[in-house]
């Protein structure tokens, strides 16, 4: 993460410095005066020159080598009735005419009159080409790229390289690879140098590429691989080389296939957990059946919706009621102004959301618990209604004031990239809910374990009546309990925000794998509720790939745990309880 | 081992919760038609010795034998009672919204299948049986209340009651004195006495006086194992019991803070 | 069983069956008792309701199981009932195959072969008792065994009903995805759109449910019934007082799935609709909130529930489409707080306050409203 917020910043830097002077920089001049030397140059001495041009990596020398064989370059008379070249624009005007630039400079040839001067295409001398400089333009194209300065760029320019099937790109990328440095391109390099040679009908060559390719895992090259272990003609040798290959690279296939899946089940799990953690305590801990959990994590989803348009253009609603008062239907709303932000700070809006979103799910549960639930703690059975009408009515608030489709949360950038070790990728933003569970976890297991409230929170879930007996106030504790499990629901909320739709049935989708991920892992045990999380979700994704659908998948898993139950039904951490109930 | 026939033999049982011992190595023999008396200090295992017979958890190791013939470790709690094994449990265990004539009816000896309870009919032999009972733990009077209109002696004497219905070879009562007063506690264990002979019974028990009164042999239980066994006076005047138990005994008498 | 709860029953079943039909023959559209086929239509349909909230009840309020999934059983029913009623459909489909038009959409021309004895009401009708009786003795075996009480029971019940949904959501099922099954024309010969049919649906509903009603009640009085209750009450003495409390839920659980699947059968041709969504994990909750406000541990209650409430949400859908969730939603919560024992533990409550106000009683009467101390008697008879 920090280095993209390096990457970030610099690119901002140079936009600022890129804005802020006309001026060519130095480096720009130099390269457009070579250029110009290059098109003035004789033709033998050419062709190492505009080479030398390539290496550069210059979008203008890009420019220009596209244009050049497409007749756009020419010589223009200036004033002094020099001839300099000149680049012509892209763009026609209503009469076919086209504006041009000095290539020396980059400035637009003007007229007397001082406006841009424009020329006839046909009637332009073009410098002349043939099909030895086309070819060296290519090439230069090619170097081009291979010299970009985005690694990504480069690589892609290598791969384009390595499929071209000409062996004559071979002494190109074996002189890139001397200069290169960045070690995905270098293997990059590799990879396409080892293709190319594939091709080669030196036996030798063509076992050595094999090899190179076998030991570099190149998933890329499976298909020419598989290719050339078909090919009758090949030599036996090589074939058998080529067999091998493939087979150990659909071992690896299968192998990042596999990480993959266990890398999606865990972040899965991690959802889930966050999810079912709230649960565990409101659950759990406190023996109430909060159906309106779903709820919960959508009133953190929206809660980041609200912090978005807040930093954005703004948030307001109205709603208008079907009941009468006095003539007038009642209705009221709300209208509050947005910061306009942009940029950076606009982006860091979810660092402000995440909190918010936690402290207003929390203080929903604190009403609810206040208004229904502190009359049922000791029906628990009767508490899964009423807050299944809670949870009726919560939906409704949320299609009055939010509208009835799904509202749209942005992703900060930051979330948004992905990294790859040993070609299995791995995206920013589950890593970035792996690391949020595991942060919640630790927080609410140090809330619980290492505080005075925590001690509190257990000694009221163990044995109310006693608790209350040596003076612990019950109710608030009860209060701030509740809060704490729909303040988890909350977080999972923001979360939930930047990987899916925000909509009023939110937390549905939810409600029920969240409380067989508690069931299974013991009810009232935190560390259960963790391992099942986890695991139900990596069975999970396993499934869906096995299965190759995810209802099927779904399904196997809810079975599977039906199972499961029969094996421990009081949940992988079962609290023991001797006495009778 | 003998070739005496035991009622009830617990032969090397051990009994762990979560690293806790609450039964260790314990032996225990009852002869058919005994009242025994088994006390102990809290966490003596005593309850969980009554879980292990009745099939509500199972031993770690150990045999279990029921008239010396049939191991109970492996049966469930409904096959154990069918055995012939009745538990009173600590708090009364009635169904509240049951008449008093209902929750004897149901406990009465008979089938306890699904399709026998769809078709059976209450008989005039079953009624009278039923009224039986009632009159021996006087709750004849009541017969038409709900249960939970009873007060709680009535309710722990029900529930006796229901015991007896059900006619088990052996009787297992916790506690049956608990939350009673002086005068409900002594008719309670004149109750027990006047079942001695008929039934095996095992009785766990706290209040002395109330050990005293029944007089039989009494089996000290200390941290799962059998500390002595013997008369109430022999028990008495033991000076590990005295140490273990006794000692205790004290505290366990000072009011609870709540 | 109290006997104003007995004639509340009786009178109810009177209107039922013979009233409300001859209404709606006899009497002319401007007259003010008139019940209109529309009515009588949507009155069918809560009939069916009232037999699932029984089914509900049957386990919830006498054995003590709050089950999540029996809209689950309810659609099987209904599943089973649609596969005959598109089967009587015939050629008559958009396409004009002899084909349900959604698999000739999915690309079948002839019939799959669990499909084909769908032709046949019997079988249709033994599926219905087969299929959700199956289920729940399976999966009732399966959470019974293994002591699966309380709220596990429920969650495990949604995770089921759950699970089915989705099943059923696929098209792959052959079960019509997510459309489910619609545009049934006949059903035993008879055209579904005339009045007469659907009056005759709607007999035979209340005959349904005046059967269950008596059933459930002839159950309750049995010793089966009291062992049922027993369990609700004391799981652990009924263990120990001998009976596998575990085949005793088992039975409950597998009739419940049956009362509930009868409603479903009932329910098909009237709405003239089944599919997935009526399995949802919240139609389950729905059917539990009926019995909750009719009144649970009661044979009338989860009737008056299920119609009173699916009354209520018509008209509120009508009068206030955006709010009625509001109002549900409130309704719940409210009676869960206030009214535990329901509308019939109001009226009973308000009957034995009157009573007590002009008739001073004795004897007898529910535990929380009474209580004699204890008196002294001899405990051990005299010999």
């Amino acid at each position: 993460m920090n280095l993209k917020l390096i990457i970030l910043i610099a690119a901002v830097g140079l936009w600022c410095s890129r804005a802020g002077g006309a001026e060519l920089s130095p480096r720009e001049s130099e390269i457009r005066a070579k250029l110009v030397e290059a098109i003035l140059a004789e033709e033998t001495a050419r062709e190492a020159m505009l080479l030398g041009l390539g290496e550069t990596g210059s979008q203008t020398v890009r420019e220009v080598f596209s244009a050049w064989p497409r007749d756009r370059v020419f010589l223009y008379e200036d004033s002094e009735n020099r001839s300099v070249p000149a680049l012509l624009g892209e763009e026609e005007d209503a009469e076919g005419m086209v504006g041009a630039t000095l290539i020396a400079t980059g400035e637009r040839i003007k007229a007397e009159d001082g406006q841009p001067r424009r020329f006839d295409v046909t009637e332009v001398a073009p410098v002349d080409t043939d099909g030895s400089l086309r070819k060296v333009l290519q090439l230069g194209i090619d170097l081009l790229s291979l010299s970009a300065v985005d690694p990504d760029a480069r690589r892609s320019a290598v791969l384009k390289l390595g499929n071209s099937q000409s062996p004559d790109n071979i002494p190109l990328l074996r002189t890139k690879l001397a200069k290169e440095a960045h070690p995905e391109v270098r293997q990059a390099i590799h990879e396409a140098l080892a293709l190319l040679q594939l091709g080669s009908s030196d036996p030798e060559i063509q076992r050595e590429a094999v090899r190179s390719l076998e030991s570099m895992k190149s998933i890329g090259c499976l298909e020419a691989l598989k290719k050339l272990a078909s090919n009758q003609e090949a030599d036996p040798g090589v074939v058998q080389a080529a067999l091998r290959a493939v087979s150990i690279i659909e071992a690896h296939i299968s192998w990042i296939n596999f990480v993959g899946t266990i890398f999606r089940g865990v972040s899965l799990g991690s959802i889930l957990l966050i999810v079912a953690l709230g649960l565990a305590i409101t659950f759990g801990l406190m023996g109430i059946i909060n159906m309106a959990h779903g709820e919960m994590i959508a009133v953190g989803a929206y809660t980041c919706y609200v912090v978005q348009n807040l930093f954005g253009a703004g948030f307001g609603f109205s709603i208008i009621l079907p009941i009468n008062w006095g003539g007038n239907p009642i209705s009221f709303g709300l209208q509050l102004p947005g910061l306009n932000a942009s940029g950076a700070l606009y982006e860091s809006y979810f660092l402000f959301a995440i909190p918010l979103s936690f402290l207003m799910a929390a203080l929903a549960g604190i009403l609810i618990e206040r208004a229904v639930i502190q009359f049922l703690y000791r029906r628990p059975l009767e508490s899964l209604l009423a807050t299944w009408g809670v949870s009726l009515v919560m939906q409704q608030c949320f299609r009055m004031v939010f509208g009835a489709n799904n509202v749209q949360v942005n992703s900060p950038s930051w979330l948004l990239g992905h990294f790859s070790v040993d070609d299995i990728i791995f995206g920013y933003n589950r890593i970035f809910v792996v690391a949020f569970a595991v942060l919640i976890v630790i927080g609410t297991w140090l809330l619980l374990t290492k505080t005075p409230l925590g001690l509190l929170i257990r000694s009221v879930m163990q044995n109310r009546d006693m608790a209350a007996c040596i003076g612990v106030r019950t109710n608030r504790v009860n209060m701030l309990t509740f809060a704490l499990g729909s303040g988890l629901a909350g977080l999972a909320g923001a979360f939930l925000s930047q990987i899916g739709n925000v909509g009023p049935s939110l937390g549905q989708s939810y409600i029920v794998d969240s409380f067989m991920t508690v069931v299974v892992g013991g009810v009232g045990s935190i560390v259960g509720t963790v391992c099942s999380a986890i695991g139900i979700g990596t069975a999970d994704q396993i499934l869906q790939q096995v299965t190759g659908s995810p209802v099927t998948g779904k399904i196997v898993v809810l079975v599977a745990i039906i199972l499961f139950l029969q094996w421990k039904p009081g949940g992988l951490f079962a609290v023991r309880n001797r006495s009778l109930d | 081992m003998s070739q005496r026939i035991f009622i009830l033999a617990l032969e090397g049982v051990n009994k762990t919760f979560e690293g806790y011992k609450a039964i260790s190595d314990l032996n225990f023999y009852m002869d058919p038609g005994e009242l025994r008396v088994v006390i102990g200090p809290n966490g003596a295992g005593k309850s969980t010795m009554l879980d292990l017979i009745t099939g509500r958890t199972r031993p770690d190791t150990g045999r279990i034998e029921f008239e010396s013939k049939t191991d109970l470790t492996n049966s469930s709690e409904y096959q154990i009672n069918r055995m012939g094994i009745g538990r009173k449990f600590q708090t009364p265990s009635v169904y509240v919204f049951h008449t008093v004539f209902e929750n004897v009816l149901l406990s009465l000896k008979g089938a306890r299948g699904v399709f026998a309870s769809l078709v059976h009919r209450t008989s005039e032999q079953e009624r009278r049986r039923i009224h039986e009972v009632l009159a021996t733990v006087g709750l004849e009077s009541r017969a038409g209340w709900k249960a939970g209109a009873l007060s709680h002696g009535q309710k722990q004497w029900l529930e006796i009651g229901m015991l007896l219905a059900q006619d088990p070879k052996l009787l297992l009562v916790d506690e049956p004195a608990a939350g009673m007063t002086d005068e409900e506690t002594h008719k309670t264990g004149e109750l027990l006495l006047s079942l001695e002979g008929r039934h095996s019974i095992l009785v766990i028990e706290h209040d002395m006086t109330f050990v005293r009164q029944l007089a039989r042999k009494v089996t000290v239980l200390h941290q799962g194992n059998v500390l002595c066994e013997g008369t109430v006076d022999q028990v008495q005047n033991d000076e590990r019991v005295k140490e273990v138990y006794l000692g205790r005994k004290k505290r366990d008498k000072q009011p609870l803070s709540c | 069983m109290k006997s104003w709860e007995l004639r509340t029953a009786a009178v109810t079943a009177f209107v039922l069956l013979v009233v409300i039909p001859c209404l709606n023959v006899f009497t002319e559209p401007g007259f003010a008792f008139h019940v209109s086929d529309f009515t009588i239509n949507l009155y069918g349909k809560y009939l069916c309701y009232a037999i699932l909230a029984i089914s509900v009840d049957f386990l919830w309020g006498y054995t003590g199981l709050l089950s999540l999934g029996q809209a689950l059983f309810f659609s099987l029913g209904g599943y089973m009932m649609g596969m005959y009623l598109m089967r009587m459909i015939g050629d008559l489909g958009q396409y004009h195959k002899p084909i349900p038009d959604f698999l000739v959409f999915l690309g079948w021309s002839e019939l799959p072969a669990f499909w084909r004895p769908f032709s046949s009401f019997p079988f249709a009708m033994s599926m219905a008792c087969l299929i959700p009786g199956l289920l729940a003795l399976v999966f009732g075996y399966l959470a019974f065994r293994s002591r699966i009480r309380g709220v596990y029971f429920s969650i495990l019940t949604q995770a089921l009903t759950y699970g089915a949904c989705l099943l059923f959501f696929r098209n792959s099922l052959l079960l019509g995805g997510n459309n489910g099954f619609t545009d049934f024309k006949f059903v035993l010969g008879h055209d579904l759109r005339s009045p007469a049919t659907q009056r005759g649906l709607f007999m035979a509903t209340a005959l349904a449910l005046v059967l269950v009603y008596t059933g459930c009640r002839w159950l309750s009085r049995t010793k089966f019934g009291l062992v049922q209750r027993a369990i609700r009450d004391s799981e652990n003495r009924v263990l120990f007082s001998g009976y596998a409390a575990a085949n005793y839920k088992l039975f409950a659980f597998v009739v419940s799935a049956l009362i509930a699947s009868l409603g479903g059968v009932l329910y098909a041709p009237q709405v003239g609709i089944i599919n997935p969504s009526e399995m949802a994990p919240e139609k389950s909750l729905e059917a539990v909130v009926w019995v909750a406000v009719g009144g649970r541990g009661t044979l009338i209650g989860p009737v008056i529930g299920a119609i009173g409430v699916n009354a209520l949400k018509s008209w509120a859908t009508r009068a206030y489409p955006d709010m009625w969730l509001l109002i549900l939603g409130t309704l719940f919560v409210l009676v869960t707080i206030f009214l535990p024992k329901g509308i019939v533990g109001l009226a009973a409550h308000l009957r034995t306050f009157l009573r007590r106000r002009f008739k001073p009683r004795d004897g007898e009467g529910d535990c929380d409203t009474l209580a004699t101390p204890a008196q002294e008697e001899p405990l051990v008879n005299p010999k």
